[in-house]
Order: C-alpha cells, then structure tokens, then sequence
C-alpha cells in the first residue's frame, strides 16, 4: 500500500479530476451541481472518518459532531460577529481539531471498541443537545438562518464571482476544492511513515508500541487532522445550505450516512470512500419520490453490501483490471486476524 | 551489587493480578553480551516478567534499571527507544502490511523518509530469511516466518537487549533448527539476549547462565548444568513431560 499507483492508475485520476472540474462549465444543471456539492462534501467526510476508522483503527461513531460544532461555529461567529465566512471557515477546522483532541484524550486510555464507539456518540449527543438548549444564541431545532454566504470577488478577465443560491457554480469549485484538498491530505498522510504508523499500530498496538512507536502522539494526530478536515467541510455546508439544525448536522443519522458511505465503498481503502458518497447521495436523492421508505432501501443496500460484498463497491473496479489498484488499500483488520494461523 | 558490566538489573520485582500474585519479589542482573535463560512451567511468570521489563505491565513492586538508568516507570515504547527489544509468545505481526513493511515500521524512529525505512529494512529481512517473502502481506505467513518475522523487526530497532519468548514455540518440528541457528547468529552481533525456551536442550545449550522460575518466584539461578541438576528444577521441571 506503500508503492505509488501505477501509471494507469494516475492516469484515472487525472481523468477523474479533469471531469470533475470541467463538468459545471458544460452542464448547467443547479440541481445536478448541488447533488454532486452534496457528494464532494460526504465523500470527504467519508475519506476523512475512514482515517481514524479503516487505518488509524480507531473506531469513533461520532464524527458528526466536528461537523456540527464547525458548521455551527462558523456560521455564528460569521453571523453575530461580521466576520467573513472566508477567515471562520478554516477557523471551524481548527476549533473542531481542539474538540477533536479533547475527546481524543479519554478515548485513547479505553480500549474495548464498544466503549470508544460510546464515548464518541456520547460525545456528539452531547453537542447536540447544547445547540438544542441554548435556543437564544441557536434558535435550536427552529433553525438557525441568516448565515452569511462566502463573499464575492472579481477574477481580473472572467469577472465577477458570487456566492448565491441561484448560482451554484462557485460553491461547486468551492466544494471541489475542499474535496480535492482532503482527499490530496489524507492520502499523502496514509502513504507516508505516519499511515505506517496508524496501521502498525492498527494492527497491534503491543507490537507497535515495543517498536518504539508512541501510540498517543500518532492517534492524537491522526483523531485532529480528521476533525480538522470534517469541521472544515462542516463549515463550508453551513455557509452553503445558510439554514442549520441540531439534528440535520448533528443526527446520528449524518453520521450513519457517512458510516454506510464508506462500507458500502470499501472500508480501509482510499477510493472506496468517495465512491460510497457519489452513489449514495445521489441514490438517495434519486429516491426522494418514496420519501421515508429510501432510507429502509438504504440500510438493506448497506446490509446487503457487508454480505456480499465486504470489500465494497471498489471490489468492482478490481474487475477493470489490478493494475488499477484502486481496491488495493488496507482492510479492516481485527486483533483476532493477527493472531490465527 | 550492580556493575557496569550489568545491562539490567530487576530488583524485588513483583506484580499481582487481583489475587494472583504472577511475580513475586525477583531480583537478577543480567551482564552484557551473554545470553541468559529464563526456565520454569507453564504460568510460572515467564512472558510477565517479559512485559515487566518491556514496559507492557507496571510492576506492583521493586525497580528495573537498564543500562543503570531506572527504567521502573517508562512506557513501552521509551524502553525501546533505550535499547530494550522484545518478541511475542503469541507472534504480533502487522496482518495487513507486508514483511518489508513490518519491519520499516521498526525502523520509523530512526529515519526520516520511507525510502530511508525500506532500505534499513532490507538486511534485517535478509538476515532472518524472509527475503523471498519480502512482499508478502505478514497474514499469510506461517507460524515460523512470523517468529522470523519478529526477530527481524526487534533488530531492526537496534536493540542493546533483547527479549526472545519462546522462539521455537508453536513451530513444527521442522522449522526448529533453522530458527535456533538463527538466535545463535543474534548472539554473534552482540547483543544481550534474555530466552524464554522450553526445550532443555535448546536452552542448555545456547545459554551462559540461566534462571529457573516457579510460581512467580526465583527458585534457582546459576550455570546451565547447575540449573539442569538442582534438586527444585528435577523435581518441578525436569519431571514432567515437555523436557
Ligand atoms: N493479564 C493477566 N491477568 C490475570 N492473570 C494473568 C495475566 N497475565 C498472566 N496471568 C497469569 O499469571 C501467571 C503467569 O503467566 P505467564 O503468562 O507469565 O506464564 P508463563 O511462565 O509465560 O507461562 P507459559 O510457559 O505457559 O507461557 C499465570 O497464572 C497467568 O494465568
Ligand atoms: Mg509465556
């Protein structure tokens, strides 16, 4: 997992990038652009979340909430304050890593994965909750608008830039950017002595740890960047959807969406991910026509991927061929793995 | 008692699991260069006061010192990154990186860059025989190549001390010879081995000195024929079966 993709396989990727770039200049569709905003955003939050869960191992079900406490930062602060959401925005990220450091702490000293799995949910009720009672500030579940857009600026030549609903094709380079921007972080973070790291000690923490690996330094590291990253996207969604609830940024359903994301794409894989965000957003959005009944689809989608198919959608792509490697990644390893045979 | 000729010196080391007290009030020096052998039965305390030393348990009593330096209340990893490597009874590989990657991981406190990892990597795997293995993912490995496996990544650490459990244990017939030249060739580089062996003969005969430990406590220490003839060792080691 440590050698660089193949030529072909970078070839795909700049093949992909390039679509994802051109596409709005030729096809014009708001609706279109919003579903893929809404998958650039998940799909992140996915590669993200599958950080800290397929390679660092640490199996925390309550990323929603760094999502929720930068959505809902950068959206008062910009709101109450004047601040422009260009400066809250990478703020967000930073306040969401100090959260993610302070849940972090207590979640390092617990090894049993129910318990961590606790922890973290109880962690983003906790939020939730908070948002919910302080009505003054939040207005609570009656939902928090008049959030700021991004400003607008001029690009000398092409002309002027505006972040409105109507126009969505500069929060869909926004949101390409944020995206690209991730995905570009963790992948350079997996490929590097730090993934080695996360997944040495992922795999054995007595063995990584008698190796003279400090468990703590790299967990917290890797526990930061992802609610760095998953406060930032938060972020950008509160500036962009400029209408915030509790339990839409910080239901556990969020976090479910995001969990089933990344299974359905392939846990512990870096594509797998994103191409569980770009399926199911848009499968979701697809089945809107049978309101509440999509979400019953979706959990047996989820259901049936685990049987079937615990590698993910990415097992798929391993049929173009391996010299793809986009399926090649890290599986989900347990203690129990390492020690048969 | 402690000389500059002692790489590690346990003093009334002790350690209780609730009511069980797994270790109790050992002390030993172990000099620098030799190998010393740890024997006693199944549950006499071995592989725990293997951790004791690796920092992977905290003792209830007494002091470790390595190198002169006290060492009683540093985690795992500080310990290894003094000089104090160990392997698994139960081998603990990385299931999902690959033998090289296995080993990297050892080298990741010494070097900067992944190159520089794999290419300090490269001898240690030569060394222990994995070198056709070298991309292989360590799951697929069978129980031998993982004891190989972890010699290779404990001296990839550039151990002073190293901490061998049981290194033919669980190994087919086999296997055996290959893996006790190979700790014979350890010993060769100089460092300090402490072995927990059943085999008598194995044990006998790679070691300086040894120790015999029973219930968690030290019944005997000396040469490997005093250990092998003393009166406790006959009766609760040497009597039965796997000797
Ligand atoms: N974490 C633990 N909690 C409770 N009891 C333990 C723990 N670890 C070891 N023990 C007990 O401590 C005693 C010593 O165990 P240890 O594994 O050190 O023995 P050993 O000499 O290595 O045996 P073997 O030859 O079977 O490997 C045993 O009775 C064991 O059941
Ligand atoms: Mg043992």
């Amino acid at each position: 997992m440590f050698a660089p993709l193949a030529l072909q396989g970078r070839l795909a990727v700049a093949a992909l990038v390039a679509v994802l770039l051109v596409l709005p200049l030729v096809w014009h569709d708001t609706y279109v652009l919003h579903l893929i905003i809404l998958s650039m955003v998940f799909g992140a939050f996915a590669v993200a979340w599958n950080f800290t869960t397929g390679y660092a191992g640490l199996k925390t079900f309550g990323h929603h909430a760094f999502f929720g406490i930068g959505a809902y930062f950068s959206a008062l602060i910009s709101k109450n304050f004047e601040i422009t959401p260009w400066l809250t925005t990478p703020a967000a990220g930073l306040v969401a890593a100090a959260a993610g450091l302070v849940v972090a702490l207590p979640v390092l000293r617990i090894r049993s994965v129910p318990h961590v799995a606790m922890v973290t949910l109880g962690f983003a009720e906790i939020v939730r909750v908070l948002l919910t009672v302080f009505r003054e500030t939040t207005r609570g579940e009656m939902g928090l608008w008049g959030i700021p857009a991004y400003d607008g600026f001029t690009i000398p030549g092409l002309g002027e830039v505006v972040f409105n609903a109507a126009e969505k094709v500069p929060y869909y380079y926004l949101a390409a950017f944020l995206f690209l921007g991730s995905v570009y972080a963790v992948v350079r973070m997996v490929k590097s002595p730090v993934g080695l790291a996360l997944v040495a000690i992922r795999d054995s923490q007595d063995a990584a740890e008698s190796l003279g690996i400090n468990l703590t330094r790299y967990k917290l590291l890797a526990f930061a960047t992802s609610a760095f990253l998953v406060g930032l996207l938060g972020a950008f969604y509160a500036h962009y959807i400029l209408l915030l609830t509790p339990s839409s940024v910080l239901g556990l359903d969020l976090m479910i969406l995001v969990i089933g994301m990344t299974l359905i794409g392939g846990v512990g894989t870096l594509f797998g991910p994103i191409l569980g965000a770009f399926v199911m957003t848009i499968g979701v959005e697809a089945m809107r026509g049978i309101g509440e009944y999509r979400m019953l689809i979706y959990g047996a989608l989820i259901v049936a991927v685990v049987m079937f198919m615990p590698r993910g959608l990415v097992a798929l792509l391993d049929g173009l061929g391996p010299r793809f490697g986009f399926g090649r990644g890290v599986r989900m390893a347990t203690a129990d793995d390492a020690k048969t045979g | 008692m402690t000389t500059s000729e002692d790489i590690l010196a346990v003093e009334g080391i002790g350690i209780r699991f609730g009511g069980l007290v797994a270790v109790n009030d050992v002390s030993f020096t172990v000099r620098r260069g030799e190998v010393f052998g740890l024997l006693g039965p199944n549950g006499a305390g071995k592989t725990t006061l293997f951790h004791l030393i690796a920092g992977a348990l905290r003792p209830t009593t007494g002091r470790i010192r390595f190198e002169g330096r006290d060492v009683t209340g540093m985690r795992p990893d500080q310990r290894s990154r003094l000089g104090i490597a160990r392997t698994f009874q139960i081998t603990q590989p990385f299931a999902e990186l690959t033998v090289e990657e296995n080993v990297m991981a050892a080298a990741l406190v010494r070097h900067r860059s992944l190159a520089e990892m794999r290419h300090a990597a490269g001898p240690y795997v030569d060394m222990v025989g994995l070198a056709h293995k070298r991309h292989e993912l360590a799951k697929s490995l069978s129980t031998g190549q993982r004891k190989r496996l972890e010699l290779a990544r404990a001296m990839a650490t550039g151990p002073r001390l190293l901490l061998l459990d049981e290194v033919t244990g669980g190994v087919d017939q086999a296997s055996i010879p290959g893996l006790i030249d190979l700790v014979d060739r350890l010993r060769e580089t100089g460092v300090t081995l402490i072995l927990v062996e059943h085999n008598m003969r194995v044990i006998m005969r790679l070691s300086n000195r040894m120790m015999f430990l029973n219930r968690g406590e030290k019944l005997a220490e000396g040469t490997p024929e005093a250990i092998s003839s003393h009166p406790d060792v006959v009766n609760l080691y040497l009597g039965q079966p796997h000797a």
